[in-house]
């Protein structure tokens, strides 16, 4: 490789990408940082000016959408969704491993949510937790487990249950298919090295398979925590946040005070609070991770 | 015990599936009910009659054939505008020493955290001064500027996997840099470069505010906006929306069911080690 | 060759100048829906093309953002100067536009126009909710009453239909039987309760400022006022033991499927659930009533009505108004009404159209003749609080008919929120 014309190939391949994401991402980016500290309101749009923290202020101190809860769902939110989403990944993976008849045509129709839009799966599991038509309150009821009812999604105590349900089932294929590669290619000498010892198949899962993939793990987390943080469109199709504020995540009551109070300033204030919280858990993240498990 | 082990993996997998398929049952069951079936109870989970009055509603009442059009248009574009521009950039992450090749790559990965509804305004308002609202371009662009970074990282990973050795043995023989890069290199990621696509296409067919912001003309409309709009005062219109869902669901199933080896090979590609 | 390149080159300069003169000569206007739902669509774009037949140098596009983004999508377009001509305005949005200067004044085209003498009262009041000036023009009126299932009423027994509140709550519980799953009122939770508190706890006061309903003619704000607490009791009184429990939950759809189903036989809504219930059970099934009166023999109507308006920045304000015309004149208005559901904007619709005189529309005649029995009033709509308020007002009435706040609460936390 010819070391003097390194940086100026490398530049002329590398400048689209750079210059489309510069304007079209980091350029907006900067004006709604200055937007979340003035008063951008769509009521009056004739007056906008520098006000500090109030927007961030005002969110805190939101007397209707409570900003602790909103945090403590969030938080809820991603580490139930995760959870559930990986062990239950895991688990679809490690019973894909071995090759059996139909296995591909099974990859297929286990994986297919992974295709689809978020907004379409939260409507349609807004119309399986539906209080009067929906399958979920049906089958429930013929297999005995409640005699009446529920409002899945209308109710303050089952809807964040409901949408974090809906997004397990969404994201499981996502680490089901990462993991079943991963594991797909832990020699098998390793095992054939426990199995003369003796060593059972939790062990073998605990000590051996869990370790070896664990780059894969460390990778998939961090990005899916992100994803998971940044996805409101299932909860906007499915309770929009409520019932009072029950449900409602930050991407989420972003969206609402945008669309439904037309207050940009506020907005703002909160997508800087979401990017700025996930900075911190990257930063904590990839301290406690060392450099070279990273695919970077 | 080997016949009981393989007895409790089969109901195992068999659980995973019923659940998996019973919301994707669901909505195309509700999208060939009669309209007077669907809002009723009990609930009728096998209809008396197959009707097909939802999709012909659809396609008669609502211009759904030109959205699909317009969606694969914009998503086409859009992945393979992507995958071009990345093809190269990744390449160049991969191959080419530079200061600040490390800032770059975690900009990249800090740009995934930035909620795209937070840019909307400002983008909105950049793009109509410059007079390019309501265009489908306007849109693949900004489709395709989403995809960047994500895709970028992806192709990085994709090419550090090819021994440069490859490169520089066609090199000798006589080939130039970009020569080997078609020849040799592009052909062996090439179940990266379809992961690349696939991911592309998904997201794009998929994204929804974007697409309902910067469009306005009914004929320019794409498949979320579509489905979005069957929401409306008085709710959600379960018998067209049923079919307008079914019928987005098959090109992205279509692309997944091809692509879903490359797609799995392709996304553990960088990240599985050793 | 030259020739022939000559021939063409003219034939194309010849077709260039043709198209463009003919664009040229073509104006065409933006008209922007609020309340898109697919068979309205069909239904405006059918009355354009019958407008554009009339008017060929006129083209109209509309374009029909989802219905819970259009106030966003509006408002982006209308602040970023979008070429937008006509704007359907929703009712507690036209605060918001005049106050950003986005709609012009419909005062001097209104007085120029012959068909605006018939429009009713009412729709003049409500084109001038702002500052008593009209900014906007409503095109369809809707507001509650009465409706109920004729046939299942019959069977019941029922033999008089509820004319106030009190009897309204005494008829439902009569005929609520859980066991048989029987109920009577059919009750609305999911969203905008607070229209039930407006027809069902304002009628208890008689001295209310009718273009604030939440204040009385003292100045002094509504909600403390004990007459408040008696509606409170009898309107939880009326979902407990007259309604089912989930219906807590229930929206639009639910609602009809319970009324069709025949479950909950009574309602209170607006005209465009005739339309809905034309669909699934046919019009021989249902009946309308005047609104039930509160104590006073009085009710409050509050119209909600999607209207029209012209952008401010409209560059063809006079082609735009020619729609306006022409959308809003009566035999259209009749038809489109007709077709959405919706109660027509001219005293000679409702006279001269045996559509709207007759059958389930005739209760409306009556309404209209007794004005001081049916008054017209409005919510602070023009308050920038009040989108904010239909959720929070939504939260507190859920938790009031759950039991986790008391009517007494409730009162305290509203009286200090319209302070």
């Amino acid at each position: 490789m010819k070391k003097n014309d390194n940086s100026k190939i490398f530049l002329i391949m590398v400048l689209p990408s750079l210059i489309s994401v510069i304007l079209l991402t980091f350029v907006p980016f900067l004006s709604s940082f200055f937007i979340a500290f003035q008063n951008y309101n769509f009521h009056d749009l004739s007056n906008i000016h520098f006000i500090g923290f109030e927007n961030f202020q005002a969110v805190f101190n939101d007397v209707n959408f409570n900003f602790l809860r909103i945090l403590l769902n969030t938080f809820l939110w991603v580490i139930v969704s995760l959870f559930f989403q990986f062990v239950l990944g895991l688990g679809l993976a490690l019973l894909m491993k071995k090759p059996f008849k139909g296995r591909g045509i099974y990859s297929g129709l286990v994986f297919y949510p992974w295709a689809l839009s978020g907004f379409a799966i939260g409507l349609i599991w807004a119309w399986m937790f539906n209080g009067q038509f929906g399958i979920i309150n049906d089958i429930l009821q013929k297999i005995g487990l409640i005699h009446q009812n529920i409002g899945f999604l209308s109710d303050t105590r089952y809807s964040l249950m409901s949408v974090i349900i809906a997004n397990i089932w969404y994201g499981i294929p996502f680490f089901a298919i990462m993991l079943l590669a991963a594991l797909q290619s832990v020699p098998l000498e390793l095992y054939e090295a426990a199995e003369i010892d003796g060593a059972g198949y939790f062990i073998k899962l605990f000590k051996i398979t869990i370790p070896y993939i664990k780059p894969v793990i460390i990778n998939t987390v961090l990005l899916r925590t992100i994803w998971i943080i940044n996805f409101p469109e299932m909860i906007y199709a499915m309770t929009g946040g409520g019932p009072a504020n029950s449900s409602n995540i930050l991407s989420v009551q972003m969206i609402n005070k945008i669309i439904n109070f037309l207050d940009f300033g506020e907005g703002a204030a909160i997508g800087i609070m979401i990017i700025i919280i996930m900075s911190i858990y990257i930063i904590i993240y990839l301290k406690i991770i060392s450099r070279e498990e990273l695919a970077f | 015990m080997k016949i009981i082990e393989k007895f409790m993996k089969f109901i195992a997998l068999m659980l995973y599936l019923i659940l998996a398929i019973i919301p994707l049952y669901w909505i195309i069951i509700t999208s060939v009910k009669d309209i007077k079936e669907v809002f009723v109870f009990p609930i009728k989970y096998l209809p008396q009659v197959i009707s097909f009055e939802s999709y012909r509603s659809l396609f008669a009442f609502t211009n759904f054939a030109i959205y699909f059009r317009n969606s694969l248009m914009v998503a086409l574009t859009a992945s393979f505008g992507a995958l071009f521009i990345t093809m190269f950039s990744g390449y160049a992450m991969s191959r080419y020493g530079f200061k600040f090749k490390r800032n770059i790559l975690i900009s990249l990965f800090f740009t995934q955290a930035i909620p795209s509804f937070l840019v909307l305004v400002p983008l909105y308002t950049m793009f109509a001064k410059a007079g390019m609202l309501d265009k489908l371009p306007s849109l693949m662009i900004l489709y395709i500027n989403i995809m960047i970074p994500f895709s970028m990282i992806m192709a990085k990973s994709f090419f550090d996997r090819i021994p440069i050795s490859l490169e520089e043995a066609a090199q000798v023989d006589g080939c130039s840099r970009l020569q080997a890069l078609f020849k040799i290199v592009l052909p062996l990621t090439l179940p990266g470069l379809s992961a690349i696509f696939s991911f592309c296409f998904i997201n794009t067919w998929n994204e929804l505010f974007l697409a309902v912001m910067f469009i306005n003309s009914d004929l320019k409309m794409t498949i979320p906006v579509a489905l979005n709009s069957f929401i409306s005062k008085i709710g959600v219109g379960w018998d067209i929306m049923s079919a307008g869902i079914v019928i987005s669901l098959i090109p992205t199933l279509i692309i997944y069911a091809f692509a879903q080896r490359y797609i799995v090979a392709g996304l553990t590609g960088g990240a599985v080690k050793g | 060759m030259k020739r022939l390149i000559i021939v063409m080159l003219s034939i194309f300069l010849l077709l260039s100048v043709l198209s463009f003169s003919a664009l040229a000569a073509k104006v065409e206007l933006n008209f922007i829906e609020a309340y898109t739902n697919p068979d309205r669509k069909i239904l405006l774009k059918e009355i354009i093309s019958d407008f554009e037949k009339l008017h060929p140098d006129i083209k109209i596009n509309l374009i029909s953002p989802p219905y819970e983004q259009a106030t966003q999508k509006i408002v982006l377009m209308l602040s970023t100067k979008q070429p937008l001509d006509i704007v359907e305005v929703k009712a507690d949005t036209i605060g918001l536009y005049v106050g950003n200067n986005y709609l012009l004044n419909l005062e001097s085209y209104l007085a120029a126009w012959s068909d605006s003498k018939t429009l009713l009262p009412t729709v003049w009041q409500l084109a001038r909710t702002v500052d008593n000036t009209a900014y906007v023009i409503p095109s369809t009126v809707y507001s509650r009453t009465l409706y109920y299932r004729t046939d299942i009423l019959k069977e019941l027994g029922v033999d008089s239909i509820p004319k106030n509140i009190q009897e309204l709550f005494e008829v439902c519980k009569e005929i609520t039987d859980p066991l048989k799953n029987q109920y009577g009122f059919c009750f609305r939770g999911k969203n905008q309760q607070i229209d039930n508190i407006h027809y069902l706890v304002l009628p208890f006061l008689d001295d209310l400022d009718t273009n604030n309903l939440y204040r009385k003619t003292n100045g002094k704000v509504v909600w403390d006022d004990p007459r408040v607490a008696e509606a409170l009791k009898l309107y939880v009184r009326l979902f407990k033991e007259t309604s089912p429990k989930d219906s807590i939950n229930w929206g639009f759809n639910e609602q009809i499927n319970a009324f069709g189903a025949g479950i909950t036989p009574i309602i209170l809504q607006d005209a465009d659930f005739i339309g809905a219930c034309d669909e699934t059970i046919g019009r021989d099934k249902f009946m309308m009533a005047p609104t039930p009166v509160g104590p006073y023999g009085k009710v409050y109507i509050i119209f909600s009505f999607p209207s029209l308006g012209i952008v401010s920045h409209s560059k063809y304000k006079e082609e735009a108004w020619e729609f306006i015309k022409y959308f809003l004149s009566p035999e259209v208005n009749g038809y489109y009404n007709k077709n959405s559901s919706g109660l027509p904007i001219h005293s000679v619709t409702f006279k001269d159209d045996p559509y709207f005189s007759s059958g389930i529309f005739s209760p409306w005649a009556y309404m209209m003749e007794h004005p001081e029995v049916y008054v017209v009033g409005q919510p602070p709509r023009a308050s920038p609080k009040y989108a904010e308020w239909m959720q929070v007002s939504n939260d507190d009435l859920q938790s009031l008919l759950l039991g986790n706040m008391s009517i007494e609460k409730l009162m305290n936390k509203w009286a200090e929120y319209w302070q």
